[in-house]
C-alpha cells in the first residue's frame, strides 16, 4: 500500500507541477520518498538488464541522455532522469513516474545521472552495474566543501556499489585514481593525442592523487586533463580501452576516430568528445552493441543550453551553459574558434543551484574572450558587478552592465554582427531560453 | 622617484583555491593605474626562494586540506625568514588556509598540523563548515568589507586585533563576532577569492602600508575612479544585509 500511495502522490505532484508550468523534476520524488523511503530500492531492483550511474562534474546530463538514446536505439526500455534532477529526490522521480500504481516497472535498463555529493545516499537504495565518472573539476565549492571531499564521497560510494564496473576518464588523474585505488573491473576511455594549444588555465590536481608527488604532463587537453605521469610513484595515465584519435575541430563539426572508426559530431566543443566516448565505453561495459554508434552521433541533438542555437530576427543567437572554470574556459575557447563578428553576453547568478560563491570567476580566463571579432560585451545576472569587475581588472572593456537580459539580447539584434553568444551559469539558463523563445515570437526566426 | 612594489605569491601552484588571482590582480592593477610599478614574483614548490629582502607584499592563499598539508612542511622551511619579514613590518596578506597556517597549529580530528607561529592564534576543526556571504566593519576604513567565507576551522585569535567586526556572517569562530587578524602589517582573513576587487578601500589600505614601509616619505595614494567597485560593494551589502 505504501508503494501505491507513494507513486500516486508522485504522479499527482508531477501533474500539478505541469499545469502550473513548473519545471521541477525533484519534487514528485521528494513527496514519494516521504511516504515510502525505500521506494528507489523496491523499484530499481526490478530493472532487468542493468543500471548505469553517470557522475562527474561536467558532462553528466549530455552523457547520460545520449546513453539513454543509445540503449533505447538498441530496442531497450530505459528509465532515465533526463532533466538532470540528480539528487536522491530526482532519482526517485524518474523511477516513481515510470512505475505502475501497483509498484511494477517495466525496464531493461536504468541510466541515472547522480550528483557526486549524492552518490552515497543514492547507492544506499540503488546498486549500479556500471558507474561512469566523467571528470572532477572545482564546482560550487560552497556545496561540496572542497574537491577532496567529493573524492572521499565517491570512494565511499564505489565501495558501497559492490560488484560494479567503473568507466573512467583516463585523461583525468582524479578519475583514473579511482581505478588505481579500487580493485574493481575498470574500463578507461580517453583522447590519446595532443589536440588543443597548450594554455595555462587553472589546473586542478597538479599533484598526484595517490602519493602527492608532482605530476608531469606530456600534454594537456584542458584543466588537469591530459597525458600525465607522477614523478614519484607509478601512477600515470592508464592504457585506454576506448580511445579517440585523429581529432579534428572544424568550423561546424568535429571529426575523430573512435577505436579506429570514423565519427562525426555536428556540434561544437572539444569536451563533447569526452561525453560521446564515455557513452561508448558505458555501452561496452554493459555488453551492449556499439555497431550503430556513428549513426547515433549524427542524429543526436544537444540539450537545452548546450551551444543551443536559436535564430532571432535573422541572427543566430547561441546559448551555452557553463557552471565552473573548466566549463567556461571550454565555452570561451569554442566562441574563439568562431571567426564571425559577434556580440557576447555573460550572465552569472549565485542561486543555491549555481553555488553561492562566485570566486571561481577568477579561475576562468575571461580575458581571452577579447578578440578582433568581438563587437560588444555585456554583463548581466545577479552577480553582474562581480563579472564586470572581473573584466575591468583584466583590461577588457565591458560595453554594458545591466540586470535586463531581454534588453541586452534585443540590443545585440540591432548591431551589425553575424552571431551572438550568450554564456550563462545554471539558473540563468532556463530564464534566458524563455526570453529567447519569447523574442523569437516577437521578431521571428529567419530573416 | 618612480615607485615600485614587488608582490610575492607564495606557492601559487598549491595554495590557489578559488580565485586568489583576483586579489593579486587587484593589487597589481591598482598600483599600475597610479603609475606605480608592480612586479609579481612567485615562490613555487620546486624552487627555493631566498630574496625576502626584495619583497614588499607577500600573498599566501588557501588550498584544499590535501594541498595545505603538502605546503605546510614546505612553508616551515621559510619560518624564520617570514617571521623576520613580519616583525620588520613587511606586508603580508593571508587568506583562508594561509591565515590558519600563520598560527600555532590547526587541530584536525585525527592530526595536528603545525603552523608558522607568526601569530599567537590557533585553529581547531569544527562542524559544520561556516559558509556564506559576510559583511565586516574595519575600524580604519569607512567602507564595509564584503566577501565570502568557507571554512571548517575555528580560529581563536586571543588578544590580537581582528580585521573587522562581523556585521553579518560567521567570522573566526562563528561566535566571537570577530573576523580575521590585523597584526603589524599582516592582514589575515577567511574571506577568500576575489576579496579585494569589491573592497577597494581595503586593497588601498594594504597598498599604502607597503608603500609607506618601503618609502617612508610616501605621500599617499591618488584616488581612482572606483564607481564600479563601490557599486559592487554596496550592491552586495544590500543583498547580504537584507537576508
Amino acid at each position: 500500500m505504501k508503494v501505491f500511495f507513494a507513486i500516486l502522490a508522485a504522479r499527482l505532484t508531477a501533474f500539478l507541477a505541469k499545469i502550473r508550468g513548473g519545471k521541477s523534476s525533484s519534487v514528485p520524488g521528494a513527496v514519494a520518498l516521504k511516504i515510502c523511503p525505500d521506494l528507489v530500492r523496491r523499484l530499481s531492483a526490478q530493472v532487468r538488464k542493468g543500471i548505469v550511474c553517470v557522475c562527474g562534474t561536467n558532462g553528466k546530463t549530455t552523457t547520460n541522455n545520449l546513453l539513454c538514446s543509445a540503449l533505447e536505439g538498441a530496442g531497450n526500455k530505459v528509465i532515465c532522469n533526463k532533466l538532470g534532477a540528480n539528487m536522491l529526490n530526482g532519482v526517485a522521480t524518474a523511477f516513481a513516474l515510470s512505475a505502475s500504481l501497483g509498484g511494477k516497472i517495466d525496464a531493461d535498463y536504468a541510466s541515472i545521472e547522480v550528483d557526486e555529493a549524492s552518490t552515497v545516499k543514492v547507492f544506499e537504495f540503488m546498486k549500479p552495474n556500471a558507474m561512469v565518472i566523467t571528470n572532477l573539476f572545482r564546482d560550487q565549492l560552497d556545496r561540496y566543501g572542497e574537491i577532496d571531499i567529493t573524492v572521499d564521497l565517491l570512494t565511499k560510494a564505489i565501495n558501497m556499489a559492490g560488484d560494479v564496473t567503473l568507466v573512467l576518464n583516463a585523461d583525468d588523474p582524479l578519475c583514473a585514481a579511482f581505478g588505481y585505488k579500487n580493485n574493481k573491473q575498470t574500463l578507461y576511455y580517453g583522447i590519446s593525442q595532443k589536440v588543443l594549444p597548450q594554455t595555462d588555465d587553472t589546473k586542478e590536481g597538479r599533484f598526484c592523487p595517490i602519493c602527492g608527488g608532482k605530476q608531469w604532463y606530456n600534454y594537456y587537453h584542458y584543466s588537469q586533463l591530459g597525458d600525465y605521469e607522477c614523478t614519484k610513484c607509478d601512477f600515470k595515465r592508464p592504457p585506454v580501452q576506448v580511445e579517440a584519435t585523429a581529432v579534428s575541430l572544424n568550423a561546424s563539426d568535429i571529426t575523430f576516430k573512435l577505436n579506429g572508426s570514423d565519427m562525426v559530431l555536428h556540434y561544437k566543443g572539444f569536451y563533447n568528445i569526452y561525453n560521446m566516448i564515455a557513452v561508448y565505453a558505458a555501452l561496452t561495459a554493459l555488453g551492449v552493441s556499439t555497431e550503430n554508434f556513428s549513426e547515433l552521433l549524427k542524429s543526436y541533438k544537444p540539450q537545452i543550453g548546450r551551444m543551443e542555437e536559436i535564430v532571432l530576427d535573422g541572427k543566430p543567437v547561441i546559448l551555452n551553459l557553463a557552471k565552473n572554470p573548466a566549463g567556461f574556459n571550454q565555452a570561451i575557447g569554442t566562441v574563439l574558434t568562431d571567426p564571425r563578428k559577434k556580440d557576447v553576453i555573460i550572465a552569472i547568478n549565485d542561486n543555491a543551484n549555481d553555488g553561492r560563491d562566485v570566486s571561481w570567476l577568477w579561475d576562468v580566463d575571461f580575458e581571452k574572450i577579447w578578440s578582433d571579432s568581438l563587437n560588444t560585451l555585456t554583463c548581466t545576472g545577479i552577480r553582474l558587478y562581480d563579472i564586470s569587475l572581473r573584466f575591468k581588472y583584466s583590461d577588457v572593456k565591458v560595453d554594458s552592465t545591466t540586470a535586463d537580459m531581454k534588453a541586452a539580447i534585443e540590443k545585440t539584434l540591432k548591431t551589425d554582427t553575424e552571431v551572438v553568444y550568450i554564456l550563462v551559469n545554471y539558473s540563468a539558463m532556463y530564464t534566458t531560453e524563455d526570453i529567447m523563445l519569447e523574442l523569437k515570437k516577437k521578431y521571428g526566426g529567419k530573416a | 622617484m618612480p615607485y615600485s612594489i614587488n608582490i610575492l605569491h607564495m606557492f601559487p601552484d598549491l595554495l590557489n583555491l578559488y580565485g586568489d588571482k583576483g586579489n593579486i590582480e587587484c593589487m597589481r592593477k591598482r598600483l599600475q593605474w597610479r603609475g606605480i610599478e608592480a612586479k609579481l614574483i612567485k615562490c613555487t614548490y620546486d624552487e627555493p626562494f631566498l630574496d625576502f629582502d626584495k619583497v614588499d607584499i607577500i600573498f599566501l592563499g588557501g588550498g584544499s586540506d590535501r594541498e595545505q598539508k603538502i605546503v605546510c612542511s614546505k612553508l616551515l622551511e621559510y619560518r624564520k625568514q617570514l617571521k623576520d619579514y613580519v616583525e620588520k613590518g613587511g606586508v603580508l596578506v593571508a587568506v583562508c588556509g594561509g591565515y590558519q597556517l600563520l598560527g600555532k597549529y590547526y587541530a584536525l580530528p585525527d592530526e595536528k598540523i603545525e603552523g608558522l607561529s607568526i601569530l599567537d592564534i590557533y585553529t581547531e576543526h569544527g562542524s559544520p563548515r561556516l559558509i556564506g556571504n559576510i559583511v565586516l566593519q574595519n575600524e580604519d576604513i569607512s567602507q564595509s568589507i564584503v566577501g565570502f567565507e568557507n571554512h571548517g576551522g575555528r580560529t581563536f585569535i586571543g588578544s590580537h586585533t581582528p580585521l573587522g567586526k562581523v556585521v553579518k556572517g560567521f567570522g573566526n569562530t562563528g561566535q566571537s563576532g570577530a573576523e580575521g587578524v590585523c597584526y603589524k602589517n599582516v592582514v589575515a582573513t577567511y574571506l577568500h577569492g576575489p576579496l579585494l576587487p569589491k573592497n577597494p578601500q581595503l586593497c588601498d589600505m594594504i597598498l599604502e602600508k607597503a608603500l609607506t614601509q618601503k618609502y617612508p616619505d610616501f605621500a599617499g595614494l591618488e584616488a581612482l575612479d572606483d564607481t564600479m567597485e563601490n557599486t559592487a560593494n554596496t550592491y552586495m551589502q544590500d543583498i547580504i544585509l537584507k537576508k
